[in-house]
């Protein structure tokens, strides 16, 4: 008894202990297969076998260029394209470094602005002799150049203002034409919320309780797209904002007004405090999609939220200007949120499939298909003229863009993490009553300085 | 046993190896990059000395806040959590017909990953509560999770929620080890139930004390996922506690090196308190 007992726990103890080398063993083999299939892509250099690793942060598109990828391995049946895709902002920087450091490098991924840029310097390779740099609109490559050099192939274009229901507008007989300045998006703001106080619009619109949903929860939104709409005027671009030692704040005191415009016909305009628990979900999918509110301050990217709760409402919806006192009034920020960069220590053979890849997603007729149709994306280059953006948002940014009524994107270019970390808090601290304006400005300005 | 230190490597090798490997080669290697300026993507750290520390405590004022913050939330739900496991187990250990229905339901929580409970406590906070306020005018109900405050109390919440039934099934073991005899015997001395708790039971219990203070107070100190989805750390970072501040700083705003320096700090902190904690409440065990 006593002896099967040991000889058992002994057994037991030596398949732990040959697990745990097994598993070792398996993992290595796993990492040898994918280094020979690598060092595969190099031997066969003539063209031959090339996989290419894609590591994508645009969760909205995973499965559309999943779809691309197979089209184009299709065409090029010596080319595999492997593609993971992690989701939205911090995390994927995070997850790039990770797999950066594991040793297991993409050969395609995303990089933001000039930081990222700049960070990722070692590891980008120079994609000047690009067929599509030629026909990249003006100035969307200004923050993928560093020295006359293009690194990064833009993803899209975006654009963001007052996305607002057509609908209710005209049932508060006010016409949005003819908002282009503060004064009068203010005067037509004031008419919506007597109207909804006094219940005109209720028969029609039962759930409508205040114009606007201001989401302060959400340091992106007000921190980086609200604080762009001064400082991009303050700015010339990206890198002009990335290579400032101080921030001057030249349009603070109109920045404040649409801060204020926003928190004080919101729901809760008696308690701003309570603002910085909305969320974007409580903006967006409960917010303009379910005719709530009237107004909220976001991009062209909502088309996609709110047809997914409603698709009447969706199509109802345009983009008004966001109006700063004192600078262009009639015009909203448009910019490139995110590029695509190829991994120079990649092998060639991989590189220059990598490159083709992008190239042709982006200039092939199949390609551009892809991007308009299926990803929703507002193309970033020229030549995409008999295809159509579909959603009503999209053709609002496209209708600025075409229009000239267009501010830059510039809070790519602010210190790491100063939008929302910085200002962002700050503005929350001001509609807690815990900061007054001048103190956000003070105190975002000294953080500017100490993170630059 | 004749060649025990054979046999002592073959089954402490193993283990050791994959210890070291995983835990003391990259704590050695983390120690050393608290003293470089390395940004986590390049591979140009350069050693800058103590002045990630002197940082850290000289002009770095979230850290602060976050230790402090952290601090306050250790203590406050070390309490709550277990003299609500500790109330539950004693409840759990009566004879009734359910108890072993209720045993599951409350561990439950437990069973369910930080991030999702964060989300599904959020919705309760933000939407449900304001709901119920809505409805019975109450206005303490309403707008949570926007100030420090119902911040601070959603998390204690939170936490006392999950971590209270594994605690409870700790002290449940430890009380059903308690021998009957004891207790009867407790009983025809005249002791009341009361007496019985605090002189037969609580003394009898203190070693699942050590252990549930010791795993509450780390694990508090240690949270991150909870506060992530619940608050993530909001409004203004009123809310962030220590392992967030020290992600932030490494992934955020790009410094891995002072965020190592931080992650040095937060070790030796916690291993200082819950060392202290298991020395005093170790005292207070007694043998039977």
């Amino acid at each position: 008894m006593f002896k099967s007992k040991k000889v058992l726990t002994l057994a037991i103890v030596m398949v732990l202990a040959l697990s745990l080398v097994v598993t070792g063993c398996s993992n290595d083999a796993k990492d040898e297969k994918a280094n020979s299939g690598n060092e595969g892509a190099t031997t066969e250099k003539s063209g031959e076998k090339a996989e290419i690793d894609i590591f994508q942060f645009k969760v909205e598109i995973a499965k559309e260029l999943e779809e691309a990828a197979k089209a184009y391995e299709e065409e090029n049946p010596n080319v595999k394209i492997n593609i993971q895709t992690v989701g939205g902002g911090d995390d994927y920087g995070a997850a790039l470094k990770a797999a950066f450091q594991s040793g297991n490098e993409p050969d395609i991924f995303n990089v933001g602005g000039p930081q990222d840029i700049k960070d990722w310097m070692d590891k980008l390779e120079d994609l000047s002799d690009q067929p599509w740099v030629d026909k990249a609109l003006e100035g969307v490559l200004s923050g993928a150049t560093v020295d006359d050099k293009v690194y990064a192939l833009p993803f899209n274009l975006e654009g963001y203002g007052f996305v607002y229901n057509k609908e209710i507008f005209k049932a508060a007989g006010i016409d949005a034409e003819k908002i282009v300045d503060f004064k009068s998006l203010e005067e037509a703001v004031k008419t919506l919320d007597k109207k909804i106080k006094d219940g005109e619009l209720e028969e029609e619109f039962p759930l409508l309780e205040s114009v606007f949903e201001f989401p302060a929860k959400e340091t992106w939104i007000t921190g980086l797209h609200t604080s762009n709409v001064a400082l991009g005027q303050e700015f010339d671009s990206s890198i002009d904002a990335f290579n400032a030692e101080e921030v001057e704040f030249k349009y603070g005191d109109s920045l404040k007004k649409i801060i204020d415009l926003q928190a004080d016909y919101s729901m809760h305009r008696d308690d701003k405090q309570k603002l910085n628990a909305v969320d974007y979900t409580t903006q967006a999918e409960e917010g303009i999609a379910i005719e709530r509110v009237a107004i909220i301050q976001q991009g062209n990217w909502v088309y996609g939220l709110a047809e997914g709760v409603d698709e009447e409402v969706a199509e109802k919806l345009d983009i008004l200007p966001i109006p700063l006192e004192g600078g262009k009034e009639d015009s909203i920020p448009v910019g490139v949120p995110m590029h695509w960069v190829v991994n120079k220590d990649s092998d060639d053979a991989v590189k220059d499939a990598a490159k083709d890849f992008l190239n042709w997603l982006y200039t092939s007729e199949k390609g551009k298909e892809y991007v308009v149709n299926e990803f929703h994306f507002i193309p970033p280059l020229t030549g995409y003229e008999d295809l159509e953006v579909e959603d009503p948002l999209g053709r609002a940014v496209s209708r600025y863009a075409e229009a000239g009524k267009t501010t830059p994107w510039v809070f790519m270019g602010y210190p790491t993490a100063w939008g929302m970390e910085g200002l962002g808090n700050n503005i929350q601290k001001y509609l807690s009553g815990e900061f007054t304006w001048e103190q956000v400005i003070s105190e975002s300005q000294a953080q500017w300085k100490e993170m630059r | 046993m004749k060649n025990s230190k054979g046999w002592f490597w073959i089954f402490v090798g193993p283990v050791l190896l994959a210890f070291v490997i995983v835990v003391i080669v990259p704590m050695i290697t983390g120690i050393y990059y608290s003293f470089t300026d390395w940004n986590g993507i390049g591979n140009d750290a350069n050693w800058v000395g103590l002045k990630n520390y002197t940082k850290i405590f000289t002009e770095d004022k979230d850290f602060l806040n976050a230790f402090l913050f952290t601090a306050k939330f250790a203590l406050v739900s070390l309490i709550t959590i277990n003299v609500i496991g500790f109330g539950l187990a004693l409840l759990m250990t009566k004879d009734f017909k359910l108890t072993n229905f209720f045993r599951s339901i409350f561990f439950m929580p437990n069973m369910i990953g930080g991030l999702i409970l964060g989300f599904v406590w959020q919705f309760i906070f933000t939407k449900g509560f304001d709901s119920l306020g809505k409805l019975l005018n109450w206005s303490f109900l309403r707008g949570w999770l926007a100030d420090p405050t119902t911040g601070f109390w959603g998390l204690v919440i939170l936490m006392s929620w999950q971590m209270s039934g594994y605690m409870m099934v700790i002290y449940i073991a430890a009380i059903e080890n308690i021998p009957e005899s004891s207790l009867e015997a407790a009983k025809i001395d005249g002791a009341n139930a009361w007496q019985r708790l605090r002189y037969i039971i609580m003394p009898l219990v203190a070693p699942a004390f050590t252990v549930g203070l010791f795993l509450t107070l780390s694990n508090s100190f240690k949270l991150y996922d909870q506060n992530l989805s619940l608050t993530a750390g909001g409004p203004h970072n009123s809310t962030q506690m220590l392992a967030m501040n020290i992600y932030n700083t490494a992934f955020k705003f790009n410094k891995l090196g002072l965020a190592q320096a931080k992650a040095v700090i937060f070790l030796i902190t916690v291993a200082v308190i819950t060392l202290t904690q298991i020395y005093y409440s170790k005292r207070r065990e007694v043998e039977m």
